[in-house]
């Protein structure tokens, strides 16, 4: 490995502008994963990669910074009664086969198709994945809204957790009792995902919420111990081939220690849906940023002929739709924690007229 | 033997008749009947405050959590009690002022006290203390007992009533609690700055001596420790920070939202069958 690191290892300059560019992605991304489970990650390391960064130094470092947000992230949830330490730990556990066995799979493509072929498989699962999924949880989403708020377990959950097939798994947080054997693809899907595009709870969340009926809330709490797992077990394997630019990690965590508290505390002023509404819309945009660039990775697998300067348009325009997704998924946490907190504070006026205005 | 039968059945007819005469069911049904329609044990707080103290409430609290009983909640005034002239709008004032506040210390306490599933009642009275509680008594069914905060003498109260009295005392809850609320923000913003200043050093720690560190943390294998380890220390450091940033911003999670323990269910209530007197014939 030490050879690999010598011939790969250039680790860039900081100047203001990247470590600025570094914060407040960094604090952008951890708001949003604080509220969602996850997040981030997917415009963290293509915005490294574009300041020079290697790709392999790039995921290190960020995944060097995940795990650490995702576990004051997690505490912090954990105090507001939202965070389920077991379905996360066994979800934990079979995501290290998903990741395994994701590895494995990219490697072979790798080998087979080089590395166009290697993005390619990324940027379709990417697509697929987050099309099908993203676009069932933004459906939900405003499907509940417009019930008026009331999340309801699925048809599917409820059906799965009446099924006893044993060992039969209590979840107390969660308030669940399920077969452990429905717990373990949710979990594998999710480190599988991570392993392909860095973003295993967009597997995650879904697939407790909709496959074994947890709610938004605690799901996606329940996420940032799932994420904790992994990315501590990743940055040592990372770590020990010594990719891991350290500077760039704490520059990201400088922000996103910041963002992560506030997308929690978000959580607590919210209604339950916002978290399927922020992680739906963030997921579409990004599929629709991956399938910007698929054309370019066809072109270098020879498949198509693309001019160049649609090429360079088409990358651009796929970083930023990514940019967006996340300024969105920000801007949606922020303004919906600002209504929730001005109509508190009228409600405590309201009260505090009615207690003591007669006296 | 027909007969002798016959005759025991009469008898106890007869008996049962008898009984019901006198008012003195004794079928199980009208035992049943009468558990029922039982109203719950109650524990009376008496303190001669706005709102009660802390000690006093929590003691009780606890007792009724344990025992399924209710609480009532009562605040009597004796300087305003109705000695003196009659009319008095001033007095009048100072009374309603009383009641409103004894009231909304009420009603936070029933609210707290909601998810527990413990009833509370605050009453307001004016005048002596023992005559008060004595009047609470009479309206009130059940009371089992009374708990008298500090300032209460038992022998005020127990002169009028028939019904253990327990005084609880001491002021040290109050203080500390006072003293808390005056300093919390000094506090607050000293442990902010406190921590900033920790995380800063630790930052300047880290990239005034980038070479050194860049040099050792790339190494892999067993120097992978040292990343991580970092990461760690500043998660909790700069983490913390934070924390106390977004807190001394006023932003903090609403405790509307966070998830509530449901109503906790009480132990349904043991039936205690009275003992009675039952002559065998």
């Amino acid at each position: 490995m030490h050879d690999v690191a010598a011939e790969t290892v250039k680790f860039i300059d900081l100047n203001t502008a990247n470590i600025l560019f570094l914060v407040i992605v960094g604090f952008i991304g951890g708001l949003v994963s604080g509220f969602i489970g996850s997040g981030g990650a997917f415009v963290l390391t293509p915005g490294m990669m574009s300041l020079g960064v290697p790709g392999t130094v790039a995921v290190a470092s960020n995944m060097c910074h995940k795990f650490p947000k995702a576990m004051v992230g997690a505490y912090k949830r954990f105090k507001y009664g939202q965070v389920d330490i077991k379905l996360g730990l066994v979800m934990a556990a079979s995501a290290g086969g998903g990741v395994w066995v994701g590895i494995n799979i990219q490697q072979w493509i790798l080998n087979q198709w080089g590395e166009a072929g290697s993005n390619l498989y990324v940027s379709l699962s990417f697509v697929i994945i987050l099309v099908v999924v993203g676009g069932y949880v933004f459906y939900d989403a405003w499907k509940t809204a417009r019930t008026g708020g009331e999340e309801k377990v699925c048809a599917l959950a409820q059906w799965l957790q009446s099924i006893n097939l044993p060992p039969m798994m209590h979840f107390k947080t969660a308030n669940i009792r399920i077969s452990m054997w429905f717990t373990l693809p949710i979990g594998f899907a999710t480190g599988m995902l991570a392993a392909t595009i860095a973003v295993g709870g967009f597997i995650g969340v879904p697939g407790m919420i909709y496959v074994l009926g947890v709610s938004g809330l605690v799901a996606s709490a329940s996420e940032l111990v799932i994420a904790f797992v992994m990315g501590f077990g990743g940055s040592i394997k990372w770590a020990m081939s010594g990719m891991v630019d350290i500077r760039l990690t704490l520059l990201i965590l400088a922000g996103s220690l910041f963002g992560v508290q506030l997308g929690a505390i978000g959580t607590t002023y919210v209604k339950e849906h916002m978290i399927k509404v922020v992680m739906g819309s963030i997921m579409l945009i990004v599929a629709v940023s991956r399938a910007l660039a698929i054309p370019t990775y066809l072109k270098d697998l020879e498949l198509i002929t693309v001019a160049d300067s649609t090429n360079k348009t088409l990358m651009t325009a796929s970083f930023l739709s990514m940019c967006f997704a996340l300024g969105m998924g920000a801007l949606i946490i922020l303004g919906a924690m600002w209504r929730a907190k001005r109509a508190e504070a009228k409600e405590a006026a309201v009260a505090l007229e009615k207690s003591y205005g007669k006296v | 033997m027909m007969s002798f039968m016959k005759k025991i059945q009469e008898k106890e007819k007869a008996r049962q008749q008898e009984a019901l005469r006198e008012g003195n069911v004794r079928t199980p049904e009208g035992r049943e009947a009468v558990t029922k329609d039982e109203v719950s044990r109650k524990i009376l707080v008496v303190g001669k405050g706005e709102t009660l103290d802390a000690e006093a409430i929590d003691y009780a609290v606890n007792l009724a959590e344990r025992l399924g009983y209710d609480i009532i909640a009562l605040s009597v005034n004796p300087t305003l009690g109705s000695k003196g002239r009659v009319f008095s709008p001033y007095k009048q004032l100072l009374r309603e002022k009383f009641t409103q506040k004894a009231k909304a210390a009420g009603e936070s306490l029933q609210k707290k006290l909601a998810l527990k599933g413990i009833n509370v009642e605050q009453l307001v009275k004016f005048g002596d203390v023992g005559q008060a509680v004595a009047e609470v008594n009479r309206q009130m069914k059940r009371i089992e007992f009374v708990i008298t905060q500090d300032g209460v003498k038992e022998t005020e109260v127990s002169g009028e009533i028939n019904l253990p009295v327990f005084s609880i005392t001491g002021y040290q809850g109050e203080r500390t609690m006072a003293k808390a609320a005056d300093s919390s923000r000094t506090k607050m913003i000293g442990k902010t700055v406190g921590l900033g200043l920790a995380a800063a050093a630790l930052y300047a720690a880290v990239f005034l001596n980038t070479d050194t560190v860049m040099k050792y943390f790339t190494k892999g294998a067993w120097y992978a420790a040292l990343p991580v380890a970092t990461v760690f220390i500043f998660s909790f450091v700069h983490g913390a920070f934070a924390s106390q940033f977004w807190s001394l911003m006023g932003i903090e999670a609403t405790k509307k939202a966070q998830p509530r323990p449901t109503a906790a269910k009480r132990p349904v209530a043991r039936k205690r069958p009275r003992p009675q007197l039952r002559i065998d014939t």
